[in-house]
């Protein structure tokens, strides 16, 4: 009995390390006996932002047979007292060798952790303190910036609105503004453009992009519009594709109560793969980061020496950008999502992966500015720090 | 329904005893109370009367000693127990639950199922209210009720629950003379049909019209004992362990006035007051009589600056302080002495030096605890409080929180108003309060206050103002007046014979 | 009288005990070894002086806000607005620094007027509060709540808009103020010793003001049974005021030191809960100043320990919350139990 199962665990684990060979892009670095520390801003489990950097962890784990560990709810208001930095300095206290930030909120005790500790290994995750071009630029030999080029995600996302709307009226449920959030909703209208004017054939002055900014990632009661009540002022006013910038999936459901009830509408959440789930009807897809990839290559390198400070902006892995152990951006396409319709989805991201790009000249600025003359092809910081909305599109530019 | 037979239960306290630390409350007390009577059990206030009926109704356990009934030695542990002996108590508060229908409450406390079978219960109420003659309706709200209906409430309670003995703890204090007619009547149809009736109290009056026998404690002993008809001077003599009488009360009224009302109307939610002209005269002792609710409260509030009077002036001393609020009045010299005390009056949790501290001048920003005890102390003394200078105020008994509140009262005052300034104090309590009362009329005080007691009212007024929903009379002559009439004036009967000092009311 | 208040702190014990007890039930449930929990609480929290002083920079704001809702508190009000007055005196702080950053005024002079501007802030908040129940007559439960909604609306308004970071506006906060306008610091620790100062100062002040003041009666008083008070010559309104404009003040200092000693910055969430937990110490404390101290330490000690239960045990650490609220429901519970078994052994009438 005994010597049995000793053969049956011997042949699950020689089977594992094949499989792992055999997949992992770096098979040839070993993490054993490496440890690496995540904060994240919010519960690991959270269906959202923190849980795809969980995951990606997990990830890695597996990949590199690093250990990880972790502290959650990285936030003043869970953790009264702390700061990042020092939450960091526990992890390293466990152990870790390197240390991964994975939200704005820390931007600023990422640097300070960085500098106090040059021997650990920093990731700090959608921010851009090591950008040469960037302009917040610090030498910080130990700090890597990592995010996914989500502008891809939210292009696709335009198109497979603008080929689904019957009213050419596309709503896009915006948290706070900043660049990051412009930017990520002007991808969205240069997508649904391009694939209304070159697909549909159609004016571009019929399609309408409404941005309506809720003040916050998710819902605060008092403090932020009600995204709900927003999501069902654009479907009362004929908006019948809703694009979600939130953390949160009330747009979704919004649309699945208008269409129960008969109506024409649908939704495109954020964030998280996962999110069609809960409104399957009425879901076209939804774009994702994957981190997983990009964790592992860079903790790689810190595992074998090859470690560079570097600011990386990753494009999605174009020959699948849905497969797992490459892309840092994808788009799983939903239910909803008509097969005529989607066969021009897949289109629109092939023209993209042979190196179509919408972020080229004429563009104006809301305000009737130029942002790039005709020809001219924007520049990574002219995108990243997006000064206003585009022309054509409805809504605030900056915060009152 | 068990309540139909007439079964009648004998009770027989022995030997009783119970002490709270050092107090002896009741010591060895001994007494057989035969079915179908109304027993009066007597006493001033601390006597021990309600700790004897706690332990009888199983609130608190007796000590030492035994309780027979018909024959029965039982051990009471609570209240529940006590009722499926047969065995109810009136509270002194009437303990409710303001927001309910009669019927919610009613139904309070069976023991039993989960969900009433309302409609029995709602049939049985009518019966039980038919019976004793109870004009209950069951769906009123109790917090409308007043304090005598909802003595009836929860003697209907009671007597559903099975009661064959009815305890009532100072069961007139706080209502009407007309409600506790009506008390005593019902009192005397439950005696009528076999219950055994409790009646404590410290109200000789009270006892006598009442009660078929009665005993009288004293300082936690059984003292004395008496079948009707009663020997007055003698229960007083047990009472008090001395005769004491009531003293020919001096008028202090001088020609300066201290207080002036003109045409002045008041309005509140329930009840309009019109036109009241009245100028009282320092040392002038003014009663205000009628039933609760007739308007004196409203009265008493504009005089001492909390309502404002929507017509009319109010001078004190001869100034004019319509429209002001109760601290300038304070100012100038207006006390206000509330009927609740613990609600109102005093702040439970604070000590009885703390409140002297409060009502007091305050001398730099630290509180010099030292002097102050020395000032509770002489205070302590002169209106023989019996506390000491750090007793929580809650600790004290009613008769000590009324000399207290009395204590508190600034001085020198132009006009003292009170509300029911004796109001559940034992005659001892009373002669000394008006004692300490008048006192304040010879440093040229003038007082208006109010009572329910019409004795009260004749023997310590200059002059009775009578109320009568809204109406007010001129103001009456207290040597020129006699209970009956008072009474008939406060029943609104009479009222066209006597000027009125208002015009009409809306 | 000495025997009444054994018998309090012994009721008090056995709601600790009970707390434990319904947290290492949940725990088990969880199918976590309690043992290791707490032994990591303990550890995370006082194994090193490095731990402790970071158990006091949490201590440090705590205690603050726990005094000044002592106050309120013994005003009988429940002062619910406290978070939205943490974050108004964080607010005005920050101005503050900002306003005189660049002008030629020493450094500490710019810190103490910050403070002090910050305790306005938040006095100025508690006294909107105090203005709604004493002459609106909104609760102050709700006009709170209404206003710590507005706070932290303009929090976010003010880090997204006019104050946001050159280039761009970040959920990190407003740009860290330079190392000279940090109250200042024990060099290798997170500690500021002028704030533990502060915030010593100010709970011995409290107590002495309740204990010893006419001030502190009358606030009791106004607290107990506000009729009366009127009634014994007390101006209930202006104590109310001034109940407010106290608990405001102290909630404001603490927003102050959040920006001076701990984040140097305005944060979206700067208030850090706070209020919140102040409010359950405050109830813990059942109005004696003398227990704030103790009471506060621990739950720091809580917040801070508790960081090594999703690291080594991969615990979720809302774990010290938990015993936070539950030992409060327990306090509560057993002071019901202790009433109810006075009452019944009651006195002689």
């Amino acid at each position: 009995m005994l010597r049995k199962s000793i053969y049956i665990m011997i042949f699950v684990l020689l089977l594992a390390a094949m499989l792992l060979s055999a997949c992992s892009p770096k098979a040839s670095t070993s993490g054993e006996g490496f440890t690496f520390g995540i904060l994240m801003v919010g519960p690991y489990n959270d269906h959202g932002w923190s849980q795809a950097h969980y995951e990606a962890g997990l990830y890695v784990e597996e990949k590199l047979g690093a250990k990880m560990i972790y502290i959650d709810k990285v936030n003043t208001a869970d953790r009264p007292g702390t700061t990042p930095d020092q939450l960091a300095d526990e992890l390293v206290a466990q152990g870790a060798k390197l240390v991964i930030f994975n939200s704005d909120d820390m931007k600023d005790a990422s640097t300070e952790f960085a500098k106090a500790n040059p021997d650990i290994k920093v990731i700090m995750a959608s921010g851009d303190q090591v950008w040469k071009d960037g302009r917040d630029y610090e030498v910080m030999d130990n700090m890597v910036n990592l995010m996914g080029k989500m502008t891809y995600g939210k292009m696709i996302a335009g198109c497979t609105a603008a080929l689904t709307s019957k009213t050419g009226k596309i709503g896009y449920l915006g948290p706070l503004i900043n660049d990051e959030t412009r930017r990520l909703a002007a991808s969205a209208f240069l997508g649904a453009k391009y694939c209304w004017t070159e697909y549909l054939g159609k004016d571009a002055a019929d399609l309408s992009f409404k941005v309506t900014w809720i003040g916050f990632w998710f819902n605060i009661p008092g403090v932020t519009s009600d995204p709900t009540q927003v999501a069902d002022d654009f479907i009362a006013s004929g908006y019948d594709v809703i694009i979600s910038g939130i953390d949160t999936t009330e747009g979704l459901a919004e649309a699945k109560k208008a269409a129960a009830s008969g109506q024409a509408v649908w939704a495109i959440p954020y964030d998280f793969i996962g999110s069609c789930e809960e409104g399957k009807e009425v879901c076209l897809g939804v774009p994702y980061f994957n981190w997983g990839p990009a964790y592992v290559e860079t903790i790689s390198s810190a595992i074998d020496g090859t470690w560079k400070s570097n600011f990386q902006w990753n494009e999605p892995y174009w020959a699948n950008i849905n497969d797992l152990d490459k892309t840092a951006v994808g788009f799983v396409k939903g239910d909803a999502l008509s097969s005529g319709a989607g066969e021009q989805v897949d289109k629109f991201i092939k023209e993209l992966a042979d190196g179509l790009n919408l972020w080229v000249g004429p563009l104006g600025l809301q305000d009737g500015t130029v942002y790039l003359a005709g020809g001219v092809v924007a520049t990574d910081q002219q995108i990243w720090y997006l000064p206003q909305l585009l022309e054509g599109m409805e809504g605030q530019s900056v915060s009152q | 329904m068990h309540l139909l037979f007439i079964k009648q239960m004998n009770i027989n306290l022995n030997q009783i005893c119970k002490h709270f630390g050092k107090l002896q409350a009741n010591d060895h007390i001994s007494l057989l109370i035969p079915g179908g009577t109304i027993q009066g059990i007597l006493g001033e206030n601390g006597a021990g009367k309600s700790t004897l009926m706690k332990i009888l109704s199983g609130f608190i356990q007796a000590d030492e000693g035994e309780v027979i009934l018909d024959g029965v030695q039982v051990r009471i542990h609570s209240p529940a127990d006590a009722i499926q002996h047969g065995v109810g108590m009136l509270h002194q508060d009437p303990l409710d639950f303001p927001p309910m229908r009669v019927i919610d409450n009613f139904v309070l406390g069976q023991s039993g199922g989960l969900f009433p079978d309302w409609k029995s219960v709602v049939d049985e109420f009518k019966q039980l209210s038919e019976q004793f003659d109870f004009k209950l309706r069951h769906d009123a709200y109790v917090d409308m009720l007043t304090v005598g209906e909802r003595q009836q409430l929860e003697i209907l309670r009671l007597l559903w629950l099975g009661a064959q003995v009815i305890i009532l703890d100072e069961p007139t204090t706080g209502i009407s003379a007309l409600q506790k007619q009506k008390l005593f009547e019902t009192l005397k149809i439950l005696a009528g049909r076999g219950k055994t009736v409790i009646f404590v109290s410290h109200k000789l009056e009270d006892v006598e019209n009442l009660c078929d026998r009665v005993v009288v404690l004293r300082q936690g002993k059984l003292v004395g004992e008496q079948l009707k008809p009663f020997n007055t001077k003698n229960l007083v003599n047990m009472m008090f362990g001395k005769s004491i009488a009531l003293e020919e009360s001096k008028s202090h009224s001088t020609d300066r006035i201290a207080f002036e009302l003109r045409d002045l109307s008041l309005e509140e939610e329930r009840i309009q007051i019109q036109n009241i002209d009245l100028k009282i005269q320092a040392g002038e002792v003014i009663g205000l009589a009628g039933m609760e609710g007739s308007g004196q409260r409203p009265f008493m509030q504009a005089c001492a600056g909390f309502l404002r009077p929507v017509h009319g002036r109010i001078l004190v001393n001869g100034r004019d302080m319509t429209g002001m609020n109760y601290p300038a009045f304070k100012r100038q010299g207006v006390g206000y002495m509330p009927a609740s005390r613990l609600e109102e009056g005093m702040i439970p949790g604070l000590t009885l030096s703390e409140h002297f501290i409060l009502a007091g001048q305050q001398e730099g920003l630290f509180i010099d605890h030292d002097q102050w005890q020395e000032v509770t102390r002489e205070k302590i003394r002169d209106y023989n409080i019996r506390g000491k200078p750090e007793s929580p105020v809650e600790s004290l008994s009613g008769g000590n929180q009324q000399r207290a509140l009395l204590a508190l009262l600034q001085q020198p005052l132009k006009l003292v108003l009170l509300e029911h300034p004796t109001r559940g104090l034992d005659i001892e309590s009373v002669i000394y309060t008006w004692g300490k009362l008048k006192e304040r009329c010879c440093d040229g005080a003038a007082i208006i206050y109010t009572s329910s007691d019409l004795e009260e009212i004749l023997l310590y007024s200059d002059r009775i103002l009578v109320f009568f929903s809204g109406k007010v009379s001129a103001p009456l002559s207290a040597r020129g007046t006699s209970v009956a009439q008072l009474g008939n004036l406060i029943g609104g009967k009479d009222w066209a014979r006597i000027k009125t000092g208002v015009g009409v009311t809306a | 009288m000495m025997k009444k208040r054994w018998l309090n702190l012994g009721f008090q014990l056995s709601a600790l005990v009970l707390a434990l007890g319904f947290t290492t039930l949940i725990l088990l449930a969880t199918k976590t070894d309690p043992w290791q929990a707490y032994k990591y609480i303990i550890i995370g929290s006082i194994s090193s002086l490095r731990k402790f002083t970071d158990v006091l920079v949490s201590f440090v704001p705590l205690l603050l806000v726990s005094s000044g809702l002592l106050v309120t508190f013994s005003a009988g009000l429940w002062n619910i607005g406290v978070e939205g007055q943490i974050t108004l005196g964080a607010i005005a702080t920050t101005w503050v620094l900002r306003l005189l950053q660049d002008s030629s005024l020493a450094p500490g002079l710019i810190i103490a007027l910050a403070m002090l501007a910050g305790m306005l802030g938040g006095a100025l908040w508690a006294s909107l509060a105090g203005a709604l129940k004493t002459y609106g007559g909104v609760n102050e439960i709700f006009g709170g709540l209404g206003l710590n909604f507005v706070a932290t609306a303009l929090t976010l308004w003010l880090i997204f808009g006019p104050w946001k970071r050159p280039g761009i506006g970040s959920m990190s906060g407003t740009e860290p103020f330079p190392n000279t306008l940090w109250l200042p610091m024990i060099s290798g620790f997170r500690l500021s010793l002028w704030g533990l100062g502060l915030g010593v100062f100010f709970i011995i002040l409290i107590y002495f003001l309740m204990k010893g003041t006419y001030f502190g009666l009358r606030i009791k008083a106004v607290g107990k049974n506000l009729k009366a008070a009127y009634l014994l010559g007390v101006p209930t309104t202006r104590y109310l005021m001034l109940a407010f404009i106290l608990g405001g003040a102290l909630a404001g200092l603490t927003g102050a030191i959040q920006v001076t000693a701990v984040y140097h910055r305005l944060i979206p969430s700067i208030s850090s809960g706070y209020g919140f937990l102040g409010l359950l110490v405050a109830m813990l404390v059942n109005f004696q100043a003398i227990w704030v101290a103790p009471i506060a330490l621990f739950f720091a000690a809580l917040n801070i320990g508790s960081i090594q239960l999703p690291i080594v045990l991969k615990l979720d650490s809302t774990l010290s919350g938990v015993l936070q609220g539950v030992l409060v429901l327990f306090v509560l519970l057993m002071d019901g139990v202790r009433q109810m078994i006075t009452r019944r052994s009651g006195g002689a009438s």
